[in-house]
């Protein structure tokens, strides 16, 4: 949606625009993909945006498994949604970068940490390639079809809000990422019909049981924290847990953050209330560290 | 009786799939799972679960898996159920998971043919009550008054004008050997229904409720309150049609069903008269389950 | 065809029987099948042979020909040889499954008995089911008569089941012309089926709990297209194993019926009539009387649609100069099917017009006469005459 608002602001300004996402396999609250591309003619080409202008982060979680400026072109801009200054945003190399804390102010302005509204209101900022009051419209035109005309203004007050708390700078280069390994197969080594019985690839395991090697847990915005000594080990939360992220011990459960989504469920249904419910960032020490395959 | 500690440790359904966070349909996946064992094959139709556990290459289960197509869940099981007695192992239990759309409306006559045959299947249906996987739209299991993409609330229709399919009651229609709704927020009788149905032979349906918090616009975390809610109120009925006996396993307390319905989005519009026919259809159905007990002794 | 090499004992049966008892010798392990008329008789043979215990299988009388196709995939993808058979409406209603089959290569065999397809309803021969299931990935052969129907049901498994293959294939009949109609037919001895056809046992695709696969996964962008160009190189590899399966059963049984292609007096030929299907044994009679009036005329029957035999085609026609191509079933804006692919085939290859004759749509029955007019026209044709790229034949109103 952050997208479509984009280009809706952009045509709000007398230009041609396509917002499109990337459809994946992913439920809610995956990383997504999304692409906008602007001009002042019309827009001829549909493929995805491999060399773009300007990147915007809306999780700056991902930036520990993905290398989001990988394809921005010398002199683009990095829009991260972080409490950080943009001093303090590693990348792989240097870049120009705007930070806000999108999710507070979606807290704060929505209630919800939703912050694709909010994070258009850095764009403007940061980039200056688009009006405040265009960006607001967009939102509404997108916001407001879907929330109606309430939820759409508030949308648009979160864009005004994030605008005015974006500051930018400089990121520090220096991150390093293992390249990301995807099992491509050719059409000779690719088994007839697809079948698929368990078998290790250059990009890791694949066949049944295999999805393990997707880490959900970059997902999450919350995430459930022990309290050890609470835990009566009653085992409900594990029971429950649809990503199987609770793991049976001896005397009390534990977290698996490498795939808590962070639904809050295993919170909800602990009796001696074990479990907090924690913003992200506070556990963070404790999130895998691994790229995600 | 095996409880919730008794469960084994191991998943035959595993992390990494890519549900939303919250997905009742996951849990519903993993627990039966749990029972099932390794001994096991399993089928997806089109639906939300058949995308969310399986993306080539990976696959969120570890015993073999069949997708054919969205509407011919019961034939493709039984497919394979005959196949596997023929190449001499019957000891597999073969296990159909299709949601509410895949069964009620277009698979319903695949999944009559094969309980007429009495196909020797584990039929699950996993309710999130829409068809979710296309984007929230109606089925004929969506209660009624609820918000969907194709019944929206507008200034003439607000929400479903239809009240949900009985799918339990046309497979009691069938007389096969083992019909039973479940609710996640039920463990015990949950259990003991995944094991009643592994363990019969012949044609098993299992209606499963299992929220959704995309499509039914709830927080996430309220997942199991919310399946308990809906027994509680007595909206939906944990009953058990074994080899021929009715039996309701659960009699609800009838909290009021307001409290049910507020606490999702896709109800928010429903107006006082809403409510009501909502509250009556919950007193008239009760009383029709008490009559299925006279009748099926 | 070659003199027979055996002699088993030969029966009079109808095109349904020849179909049935083929899958009696093949051994399926799975039948799921609906009935439709005119392939009523073959799910009722089949139900009769395990009745009387002549066959170890399950019958699986399912509700509709989707379950039926839907059963097929899912017993053949668990690792069993399966076995069923439609018409017309069922097949059409079959549709979206089909490319399933194929598209996770399970060597399932089916006769089609071929039948219009509504609307206007009718039960009789037309080529307007199996044609527009021509892009599905399955083979797709035609036949001329009973025996042939028997005889490529048995073949249908091996070029199936050949791991260079492993697609599924239609074997096709027409409607009451074979599948109602009874003739003396070699029944096969088991003993030397069983030799010919050894038991399915697929590596590729299989559902064991004790090694597990996962098969039909939902797939990205990412590994598509490398699956259609296995589809693909399964169709083009299927072009040989066709030669050879030809050869084997011609060695062991004594019938050669040619691969891809028959011809027919076709060694000196100035025009040629290329058919499919019953159409073939009236057009041979056709060719004897034209060839005793001294006309130089040819016959080229097509079996296999699928793969489209475009090479054998290309050298039958050579020193040709002119080509009609018959079909039994038309796309509608275009032309008949088999006359659209041939002059595909062609193209590059041949400067001769090739034109199409439309006849028998809805089970007219097409006679003689009807086959005549197409030789004399393209005679007519080879002589520089015109004509239009389509004749309808047989047509009230159009001219002929
Ligand atoms: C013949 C056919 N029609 C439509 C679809 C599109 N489709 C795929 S899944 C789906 C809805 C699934 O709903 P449900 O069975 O309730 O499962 P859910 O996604 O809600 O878990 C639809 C309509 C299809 N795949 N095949
Ligand atoms: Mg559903």
């Amino acid at each position: 949606m952050a997208a479509q608002a984009l280009a809706a602001a952009a045509f709000r300004e007398g230009n041609h625009a396509l917002a499109f996402p990337f459809f994946g396999a992913e439920r809610r609250g995956a990383p997504v993909l999304a692409f906008a591309r602007v001009d002042s003619k019309k827009i001829r080409q549909r493929t995805q945006v491999y060399k773009p202008d300007y990147v915007v982060v809306l999780d700056d979680k991902l930036m520990g498994y993905v290398d989001v400026t990988a394809g921005l072109k010398e002199g683009g801009t990095l829009v991260v949604n972080s409490p950080l200054p943009p001093e303090k945003i590693v990348t792989e190399r240097p870049v120009k970068c705007a930070t806000v804390d999108a999710t507070g102010v979606a807290l704060e302005v929505l209630g919800v940490p939703v912050t694709n509204s909010a994070i258009l209101g850095a764009f403007a900022k940061a980039t200056g390639q688009i009006k405040l009051e265009s960006v607001e419209k967009g939102i509404m035109d997108i916001f407001g079809a879907r929330l109606g005309e309430k939820g759409g203004r508030k949308n648009a007050d979160a864009a005004r809000k994030a605008f005015e708390k974006t500051t930018a700078g400089m990121s520090v280069g220096g991150r390093k990422f293992k390249p990301v390994k995807k099992w491509l197969p050719d059409y000779k080594e690719l088994p007839l019909s697809l079948g698929l019985r368990v078998t290790m690839t250059e990009a890791g395991r694949v066949g049944p049981g295999s999805f393990d090697v997707n880490k959900t847990g970059s997902w999450r915005t919350f995430a459930p924290v022990l309290d050890d000594a609470k835990c009566t080990n009653c085992l409900i939360c594990w029971f429950y847990c649809p990503d199987g992220a609770v793991v049976r011990g001896e005397k009390h459960v534990s977290v698996n953050y490498d795939y808590c989504k962070g639904c809050g469920v295993c919170v909800e249904v602990c009796a001696p209330k074990a479990l907090k419910w924690v913003r992200t960032e506070e556990v963070e020490e404790k999130l895998p560290s691994e790229a995600i395959a | 009786m095996t409880t919730v500690k008794e469960l084994p440790v191991q998943d035959y359904f595993t992390s990494g799939h890519t549900a939303c966070p919250g997905c009742g349909g996951a849990m519903v996946a993993r627990i039966a799972m749990k029972v099932f064992g390794p001994n096991t094959v399993v089928y997806h139709p089109a639906s939300c679960m058949l995308i969310f556990s399986s993306t080539y290459p990976n696959n969120a289960f570890k015993v073999p898996f069949l997708h054919v197509l969205f509407e011919n869940s019961a034939v493709c099981a039984a497919g394979i159920k005959r196949a596997l007695n023929r190449l001499g192992k019957s000891d597999v239990n073969v296990v159909a998971f299709a949601g509410d759309g895949g069964t009620a409306d277009i698979g319903l006559q695949a999944l009559s043919g094969a309980a007429e045959r009495n196909e020797d299947i584990i039929y699950i249906m996993y309710d999130n009550e829409a068809y979710m996987n296309t984007g929230i739209q109606r089925s004929s299991s969506t209660p009624f008054g609820a918000w969907t993409t194709t019944t929206p609330v507008g200034s003439v229709h607000a929400g479903k004008v239809e009240f949900k399919k009985d799918v339990p009651r046309i497979m009691m229609a069938h007389d096969v050997p083992y019909v039973a709704t479940a609710s996640i927020a039920y463990p015990t009788d949950f259990i003991k229904k995944l094991e009643k149905a592994k363990a019969k032979k012949g044609f098993r349906y299992l209606q499963v409720l299992a929220p959704c918090p995309t499509g039914w616009k709830a927080e996430s975390s309220k997942m199991v309150e919310l399946a308990r809610m809906a027994v509680e109120t007595g909206i939906w009925t944990l009953m058990e049609y074994e080899d021929g006996k009715y039996t309701v396993n659960r009699t609800p307390k009838f909290s009021p069903v307001q409290d049910y319905l507020k606490a999702q989005g896709r109800f928010k519009h429903l107006t006082p008269e809403d409510i009501k026919k909502i509250q009556d259809w919950v007193k008239s159905k009760w009383e029709k389950d008490k009559a299925l007990e006279q009748v099926y002794k | 065809m070659m003199q027979m090499k055996t002699q088993t004992e030969k029966k009079v049966v109808t095109g349904d029987y020849a179909a049935a008892h083929g899958a009696l010798l093949a051994r399926p392990k799975l039948i799921a099948a609906y009935p439709i008329t005119p392939q009523t008789f073959i799910v009722e043979h089949m139900s009769e042979f395990i009745a009387d215990g002549k066959l170890d299988a399950d019958y699986m009388a399912v509700e509709s020909e989707h379950s039926a196709m839907s059963a097929c995939i899912a017993a053949e993808a668990t690792g069993v040889r399966t076995y069923t058979a439609t018409s017309s409406q069922g097949l059409a209603l079959m549709h979206e499954t089909l490319f399933v089959a194929a598209g996770l290569h399970l060597p399932i065999v089916m006769p089609v008995v071929n039948r219009t397809l509504a609307a206007p309803i009718g039960i009789w021969c037309e080529h307007n089911d199996t044609m527009p299931q021509r892009d599905t990935g399955w083979l797709q052969v035609y036949c001329e008569d009973n025996q042939e129907v028997l005889d490529m049901v048995i073949q249908a498994y091996k070029i199936a089941e050949d791991e260079r293959v492993l697609l599924p294939i239609m074997v096709n009949l027409d409607a009451f012309i074979l599948s109602h109609t009874v003739e003396p037919v070699d029944l096969l001895d088991q003993k030397m089926v069983d030799a010919f056809l050894p038991p399915y046992k697929p590596k590729h695709a299989y559902l064991d709990p004790s090694d597990p696969m996962v098969v039909g996964s939902f797939a990205p962008p990412e590994y598509i297209m490398e699956a259609r160009y296995q589809t693909e190189m399964s169709m083009q590899a299927a072009r040989e194993v066709i030669g050879e399966v030809t050869e084997e059963f011609a060695d062991k049984f004594g019938r050669d019926y040619g691969g891809l292609i028959d011809t027919y007096r076709m060694d000196d030929a100035e025009v040629a009539l290329m058919t499919l299907g019953t159409v073939t044994g009236t057009a041979r009679d056709v060719v004897d009387s034209f060839r005793a009036n001294g006309k130089k005329v040819g016959l080229i029957k097509l079996r296999f649609f699928r793969p489209f035999p475009a090479r054998e085609l290309i050298e039958a026609t050579k020193g040709l100069k002119a080509l009609g191509v018959y079909d039994r079933a038309i796309s509608f804006g275009s032309g008949g099917p088999s006359w659209i692919e041939t002059r595909h085939a062609l193209y590059g290859h041949t400067d001769i017009p090739v034109t199409g004759f439309l006849a028998g749509l809805g089970g007219r029955d097409v006679t003689p006469e009807n086959v005549g007019m197409m030789f004399d026209s393209l005679l007519g044709l080879a002589k520089g005459q015109g004509m239009p790229h389509v004749s309808w034949i047989g047509t009230r109103g159009v001219e002929p």
